[in-house]
């Protein structure tokens, strides 16, 4: 074996083994203990397949499976903190009216892609540089008054699995690393984000994303996995702040 | 250049002009449906294409960009109904404000319909056109092969690209040029990239071909398929024009994902002939102008502002004088007004107030005609009968949100 193949599987093996999770919050945050309420918004969470040509087919049995299993998690982990959790499953059990949750949902995504693009992507803003000062408004404190929760959490999650054909193209790729033209295929991997909204200010305190390359939320094991790396290590805002600057 | 790169570009451009060459019309004799009444998916993917497709419309369904017109929603399901008869039960139709001409068929029968596209149509049969159109896609299963040709084609794009990588190295290793496989794969790829576009718009083509069968068979006259293109490419020109600009359309490239304007309305004429020629005894058609007239007169000052305001003139310009073709009234007279008045080119104040005069010489002025032919009026120095005139607009709209600001203008 070459030093260059050694190094190419090594890399691959690295890379293959490999979950990140990052978090930023507001710089006073600090988790929620003793008496609170606690509201889990419906999670958006979707599985697929990763074609040859790198594009992910949802799977609705692996969707649905994973779905169950978030939720169950979810459920699992929050018992152990101390507060009251609800979590809503569907959009209608989240109290307020559905129309007004929906806003809320859609509004929580336009915001929540902005934190990712300009707090974690390459897009930073001047502005927000060494602080993290993210708001709903008025909307998220109008749901908190309506249903009387402190905290709304929402959640994000995607798993996909390298078809056979991907996998192929990836040992192909591999190949070429060996001989020094390298073409990397990713694999399948799962991508997930969780904010924290206080909605007696409407503010997100707290936010983590998740990056994996291992792991598989289509199992009830899996699942808690990723729950337990995304929820379990939640830090005050100044141990992170600092950090994400 | 070296032979073997003279032949690799060689086989780029020939590639190149499959890509963009003009297909042959399809006959709509030869559309049939591709799904059973009441399908659904058995296939893992056409199952996971649904179920995403259900994600999204339960979005829509409550979205805030809905039209909000139960009167217009139930026409457009009745228009469906025409159609498909009793496999209308299989579409839902959502009308979004969305000024661009344009509407879309999700696989699940999701049909999304733009509210510039209703502000464009002339009649029931133009309107019936676009759905038939949507409606094909749906019966001929066209998200689902399209899907299955892309991951096909981008699975060989993959494996090219990654054996090239392994190619490359291996001739590199021998002391050869790596170069071209590189060159052979970036055109194979080139090819197949062509190719995905190529088949989506050979599904275009079949569905205008069902779509103008389905509203020939529906009683609507088939010729109406090809005039509602014939307006978007005169709409394109004017728009082209008034910018000085070179008409260019856009749609005429081996990327679209549409055949050319002009090519689909040749062969939508064409096939309308054939229809017209096919149906033994002559069937009598009714384009209706007036139901469509009728349903759409609520929400056309809406539709219509949506359009002018987006200030390209010559587009505001072209669809109020398109639409006057059937005759001018006040709301038409006032919106060629507000084109002028946005436009603001020398003379287009003077061409604004002649607008509205004739506006509000109509029955049917909208309040607004009132309110922009006394501003009109107020700055050509006629105060009389400039405050007259916002006088009217404000017995018309006493609650109008500029209500107070017009009080003030009849004070001074």
């Amino acid at each position: 074996m070459t030093k260059r193949m050694r190094g190419a599987i090594l890399a691959a093996v690295t890379l293959a083994g490999c979950t990140q999770t990052r978090q930023v919050a507001d710089i006073g945050f600090r988790p929620p203990e003793g008496r609170y309420r606690l509201i889990v918004m419906r999670p958006d969470v979707s599985v697929g397949l990763l074609t040859a040509g790198g594009a992910v087919e949802l799977r609705e049995d692996w969707t649905l499976a994973a779905r169950a299993n978030i939720l169950h998690a979810i459920e699992a982990q929050q018992a152990a903190r101390g507060g009251t959790v609800t979590v809503a499953a569907t959009r209608e059990v989240a109290g307020s009216t559905p129309a007004a949750v929906a806003d809320l949902d859609r509004l929580h995504q336009a915001v929540g892609t902005a934190i990712r693009v300009h707090k974690y992507a390459r897009a930073k803003l001047p502005t927000k540089k060494g602080r993290f000062d993210w708001t709903l408004g008025d909307d998220a404190v109008r749901f908190g008054r309506a249903t009387g929760y402190d905290y709304a959490l929402f959640l994000h999650a995607e798993d996909s699995f390298a078809s056979a054909g991907r996998v192929a193209v990836q040992a192909l790729g591999m190949l070429g690393c060996a001989v020094g033209f390298c073409v990397i295929a990713q694999g399948g991997r799962q991508a997930a984000f969780a904010s924290l909204v206080e909605l007696k200010t409407g503010r997100i305190v707290w936010f983590n994303t998740l990056a994996s390359s291992v792991g598989d939320i289509r199992t009830a094991d899996g699942a808690d996995r990723m729950i337990a790396s995304l929820l379990d290590r939640m830090k005050p805002g100044s141990a992170v702040t600092a950090s994400a600057r | 250049m070296t032979t073997r790169r003279a032949v690799v570009a060689g086989c780029v451009c020939g590639c190149a002009f499959a890509g963009a060459a003009r297909s042959a019309r399809v006959r709509p004799a030869e559309m049939q449906a591709l799904v059973g009444p009441g399908y659904r998916p058995a296939d893992a993917d056409e199952r996971g294409m649904w179920h995403d497709f259900a994600r999204l419309e339960a979005e829509i369904a409550s979205s805030n960009r809905l039209l909000g017109s139960p009167a217009m929603q139930r026409y457009a399901e009745g228009v469906i109904a025409r159609l498909l008869g009793d496999r209308a039960a299989e579409t839902r139709v959502y009308l979004i404000h969305d000024h661009a001409f344009n509407a879309s068929m999700a696989p699940n029968g999701m049909m999304i319909v733009n509210t510039g596209l209703l502000a464009r149509c002339r009649d029931e049969a133009q309107f019936a056109t676009v759905l038939g159109h949507e409606c094909a896609h749906y019966l001929r299963r066209h998200s689902l092969q399209r899907w299955r040709d892309m991951r096909t084609k981008t699975g060989i794009i993959a494996f090219v690209g990654a054996g090239t990588g392994l190619a490359a190295g291996v001739a590199a290793a021998a002391g050869a040029y790596p170069g071209t496989w590189i060159d052979v794969a970036n055109a194979i790829n080139a090819a197949l990239v062509l190719s995905i576009m190529r088949f989506t718009r050979a599904q275009e083509a079949e569905a205008d071909a069902y779509g103008v069968r389905l509203i020939e068979q529906a009683g609507y006259p088939p010729g109406a398929a090809s005039a509602i293109w014939q307006q978007v490419i005169e709409e394109d020109r004017a728009s082209a024009r008034a910018r000085g600009r070179r008409y260019r359309d856009a749609t005429r490239s081996a990327m679209s994902s549409h055949p050319p304007n002009r090519e689909r309305m040749l062969d939508l004429s064409a096939s309308a002939r054939e229809l017209e020629a096919a149906s033994a005894p002559p069937r009598r058609y009714d384009g209706g102008r007036e139901a469509w007239r009728a349903a759409i007169a609520p929400l056309r000052a809406r539709l219509l502002e949506e359009q002018i305001g987006l200030n390209d003139p010559g587009v505001s310009l072209y669809l109020v004088t398109a639409l006057a073709r059937d005759g001018w009234d006040g709301l038409l007279r006032y919106c060629e007004g507000e084109a002028y008045r946005l436009r603001d080119e020398p003379g287009d104040a003077a061409r604004a107030a002649t607008a509205y005069a004739r506006a509000v010489a109509s029955d049917d002025a909208p309040p607004e005609a009132w309110r922009a032919h006394g501003y009109a009026l107020l700055k050509a120095g006629d105060a009389d009968r400039g405050r007259q005139s916002l006088a009217r607009y404000l017995e018309r709209r006493p609650d109008a949100s500029d209500a107070a600001m017009v009080r003030f203008a009849l004070t001074r």
